[in-house]
């Protein structure tokens, strides 16, 4: 076993691993994190998606012993006080969240882009998405909720408490 | 008539879990004391097992047990008992379980894997029907004879690999050719494919102590795993509990009992212990359901002004190594080979045959896509012989009131209006393109025709539970299972119509339990609208009744004298005179104490009326009892330096009889269109000779993401109210799919005007016929 400290859900904490493991895995199968989906194990799915030091990330290819001194959120960090966050909010109004499977992923790759980037164009939110497989919408609900959780996202930027 | 609930868009019940990553799937359930499965799979898609040495995997760190099929007695099925869940003394595909580590880690077990020592004796391999069936074939299941089947029409054919044969019989097929002036005939091939859900399989199952089993999983048919379960094992159905949590897609393949039996054996090593097996991508692909693969070769007859006179047609399947699900494929195939069309005469066989690839089971309206894919593509070529135009003799031929279809099930004008649904489509889509070519495309349109039964046993039923609550709410329990269509949200709303209440004071069931939900078959066939929905209004009026007989005793009138609003039940003459739902719906407590009537707390079931299995003579029949039926079309565009088929547009109208949740009909249209063009133009399970997979992951196996979604997209719904479909309504779910294929592949011909009689149609394939003819343009050289 050995250990590295990271921050998860901004809690710090110190967790053992066997040391091969992804950081899905540990995820799933150590801090029981379930909200983050193994689909594919090869960066195809986009299933797994969380927000590692800001940037989208497949945590199924992102070796967890890499992670020392890292920020990670997952879908569970993303809402906080019982409020959903804009983005999830966008989600439901715009009738996007079907089987639920690859939704966190994808709402968690759209915390990264509208953080990074509040005004990415359209262009940019497709090419996002594009790292997401879907099997039940079709997309075009997606990208509708994606335009959605944009302009709510912008909204509550400094309404923060 | 104006509705106040159905027709209106509403909020998804399931929604916050599902954004919140707190909705459970199978995978994410840990229990007390759980154990982890790997499965080991054979080095050969047809070998003969000469021995299993499992001693040095036993020593191995964390191995709790090593499990191999010998304990297995007798096979398990639904129609056709032809299936083990592992390999006895030979393996018959190359995801079959061979052997299964049970260990306290996943990691301990699949360590163990490597060192379970297997000597096998291969045998010849087939992956197509027609090779299986050659004369000289050796048999994949050399005792077929010896399997049980409910009825003959599941029979195989003892010392062929053929397992079942059904042949359908209309009218007189030679003088229907005597009549025709033109006879076209060809054959079809539509590949295999995977369901490919975001998420893949997982079961936990666990044997108690006192004999009873538990089982989690990820299916949509509880009730069908439960009774296999129960049979495989010789015990009572009811000590065999299922529970389904959330489900991440299912597309078909998470429909029939799949991974259960498998995981139910292993577990029943290590009783008082659940054991876990969740299944790679990889293995999602080679070791559960396929679909898909069928052949049609297919001749047809029509009179010079385009009448068409006879059918005559023979179907194979390629079924796979167990052909249990694959017969019903192959049955609704053969049905449905006629698609939207009239023909006076028909003559259609149909084989499903062993081979050595994962079976063939369920995927999104099976059956139908492969079938009409092939009629839809030959009227095309129809036309182009009598020089008529494609959509004119669809139009001349379609099935209308009063008309037959392949099987003789008499159509009705309540069973939906395909003019209409044709004429929206090629509003969107005018039948003749402007520019035919510029500098870098070829353009063309296409369209097909789709219909589909919501297909079933014929003793398949839903059932509703509704339960008042003494706040005057409702909690309504089903068994349907919402695998992402939007059935939880569709069945709210019409519970809501049926109990004029809003829809927030009804809480729907989120998890499927057999213990406690009540009984349905399996929410397969775009069949949950029309059956379950019918069953909610039963249920409503049976709740409604009770409450008036209730309200009777207090008000002291007859109960067909009263109204019911939601809210109170009052005298229908003096309003004024009423009692409030909350106060009766236990019983109502009078002035002492003294409890009087009923507790409001019904259940109600619905099938389909009068649906009959085929006639053993003619293969004749009600069989499908409800149909749904719907136009496709599309514009694409083909670029001549690189074959790529681009969708700028494509159209769908159906007639759906009455739409309940408009957002949710839509997004099944949108993403059922866009599984067509992923079968149509990319996706397909790959299959060597020696009967590996070539592409079992999602790199290889593509699927299409926002990039390959059409230019534009069209959705019409037509709505002739059905006479059975509560409120009109009838099934949906799998039907955006069926008409894919050939429209593509008649706008492929119109933009390059060359035949593609397979899919999947590739950038290399077109690109092939593109050199052949001429139309590629090379970049300049600079």
């Amino acid at each position: 076993m050995q250990s590295i400290t990271v921050t998860i859900n901004g809690e710090k904490k110190e967790i053992y691993f066997e040391g091969g493991e992804t950081l899905l895995d540990v995820l799933r199968d150590n801090l029981y994190l379930t909200g983050t989906k193994y689909g594919c194990g090869q960066g195809a799915c986009g299933a797994c998606t969380v927000v590692v030091n800001g940037e989208a990330v497949k945590s199924c290819m992102v070796l967890f012993r890499r992670l020392e001194g890292a920020e990670i959120l997952t879908i569970e960090g993303l809402s906080k006080n019982g409020e959903l966050h804009p983005i999830q909010k966008a989600f439901i109004d715009a009738d996007a969240v079907h089987c639920g499977f690859c939704t966190p992923g994808i709402i968690m790759e759209l915390y990264a882009l509208f953080t990074k980037n509040p005004d990415a164009s359209e262009e940019e939110i497709k090419k996002a998405l594009n790292k997401h497989l879907c099997r039940c919408t079709g997309y075009l609900p997606l990208i509708e909720a994606a335009k959605i959780a944009q302009k709510y996202y912008k909204e509550s930027i400094g309404k923060e408490v | 008539m104006e509705y106040k609930y159905i027709g209106k868009d509403a909020k998804r019940p399931s929604a916050v879990e599902r954004i919140t990553g707190k909705a459970i799937f199978v995978d994410d359930i840990r229990l007390p004391g759980m154990l982890y499965a790997k499965i080991l799979y054979p080095k050969y898609a047809h070998a003969k097992i000469l021995s299993i040495d499992t001693s040095e995997a036993e020593k191995m760190p964390g191995v709790v047990k090593v499990v191999t099929g010998k304990n297995i007695k007798h096979p398990f099925g639904d129609c056709l008992h032809d299936r083990l869940p592992m390999a006895v003394d030979k393996v018959r595909y190359i995801g079959e379980p061979v052997a299964a580590v049970i260990a306290d880690t996943e990691r301990h077990a699949r360590a163990a894997l490597s060192k379970i020592k297997v000597e096998y004796e291969p045998l010849p391999v087939y992956t197509d029907a027609l090779d299986a069936m050659k004369k000289d074939a050796v048999l994949i299941h050399e005792h077929s004879e010896k399997y049980f089947y409910v009825t003959p029409l599941y029979k195989p054919t003892p010392g062929t690999n053929i397992a079942i044969t059904y042949e359908i019989k209309k009218g007189d097929v030679k003088k229907g050719f005597k009549e025709a002036d033109v006879v076209v005939e060809d054959e079809f091939n539509f590949h295999h494919m995977s369901s490919v859900a975001i998420e893949p399989h997982a079961t936990i199952a666990l044997h108690h102590l006192d004999g009873t089993v538990e089982i989690w999983t990820a299916n949509v048919g509880p009730f069908a795993v439960r009774e296999q379960v129960a049979e495989f094992f010789g015990k009572n159905i009811s000590d065999v509990r299922v529970h389904i949590p959330h489900i991440g897609g299912c597309f078909g393949y998470k429909s029939d009992p799949g991974i259960e039996p498998l995981v139910a054996y292993i577990a029943s090593f290590v009783p008082g212990r659940p054991v876990k097996l969740r299944l790679t991508r990889k293995e999602d692909f080679t070791s559960t359901f396929i679909g898909r693969g069928i052949r049609a070769r297919v001749k047809v007859g029509a009179t010079k002004d385009g009448k068409l006179t006879a059918l005559e047609e023979t179907l194979y399947l390629s079924t796979g190594a167990y052909a249990d699900t694959g017969s019903n494929i192959l049955i609704v195939a053969v049905q449905t080979s006629g698609g939207v069309y009239y023909f006076p005469n028909a003559h259609v066989k149909g084989y499903s045959v062993y081979t050595n690839t994962p079976p063939v089971g369920a995927l999104r309206a099976y059956g139908h896509p492969e079938a009409e894919f092939a009629i839809e593509r030959i009227m095309d070529m129809l036309a182009r012989k009598l020089d008529m135009s494609p959509i004119e003799l669809r139009k001349k031929n379609y099935i209308t009131d009063g008309k037959t279809n392949v099987v003789g099930e008499k159509f009705k004008k309540s069973d939906g209006d395909l003019f209409k649904c044709t004429e929206s489509v090629l509003e969107a889509i005018p039948p003749k393109v402007e520019v035919k070519e510029d500098e870098n495309y070829l353009y063309g349109v296409g369209y097909a025709g789709l219909i589909k039964a919501p297909k079933a046993a014929t003793f398949a039923s839903k059932g509703c539970h509704i339960k008042f609550n003494v706040d005057g709410t409702v909690s309504l329990n089903m068994a349907g299972g919402d695998v992402g269509q939007g059935l939880w949200t569709v069945a709210r709303q019409i519970a809501a119509e049926a109990l004029k209440m809003p829809p927030e004071k009804i809480k729907v069931y989120n998890e499927i339990d057999t213990q406690y939900s009540p009984w349905e078959w399996q929410t397969v066939g775009s069949m949950f609208t029309f059956q379950g929905g019918n069953a909610i209004i039963r249920a409503a009026n049976k709740a409604i009744d009770a409450l008036k007989r209730n309200a009777s005793l207090v008000l002291k009138r007859d109960p067909d004298m009263l109204e019911y609003d939601g809210e109170y039940v009052y005298d229908r003459s003096y309003p004024d005179v009423k009692v409030a739902v909350k106060d009766i719906c236990r019983g109502y407590v009078t002035e002492d104490g003294t409890t009087i009537g009923e507790v409001v707390d019904v259940t109600s079931y619905f099938r389909l009326p009068g649906v009959q299995g085929p006639d053993p003579e003619t293969g004749m029949g009600r069989t499908g009892g409800s149909y749904t039926m719907g136009f496709q079309g599309c514009k694409v565009k083909i670029d001549k330096r690189t074959g790529k088929v681009y969708i700028d547009h494509f159209a769908t109208s159906i007639d759906v009889g009455k739409v309940i949740f408009p957002k949710g009909a839509e997004a099944q249209v949108l993403g059922g269109v866009l599984m067509g063009i992923g079968e149509t133009l990319m996706e397909e399970v790959r299959f060597k000779e020696n009967g590996e997979i070539a592409n079992p992951d999602l790199i290889r196996y593509k699927l299409p993401r926002i990039e390959d979604l059409p230019g534009k997209q069209t959705v019409k719904f037509i709505e002739t109210p059905d006479a059975v479909g509560p409120f009109g309504a009838r099934g949906l779910g799998e039907h955006p799919m069926i008409g894919v294929a050939p429209a593509i592949l008649n706008a492929i011909y119109d933009a390059i005007g060359y035949d593609f009689k397979e899919v999947p149609v590739t950038q290399d394939m077109v690109k092939k016929v593109l050199e052949e003819k001429g139309l590629t343009v090379k970049d300049k050289e600079e």
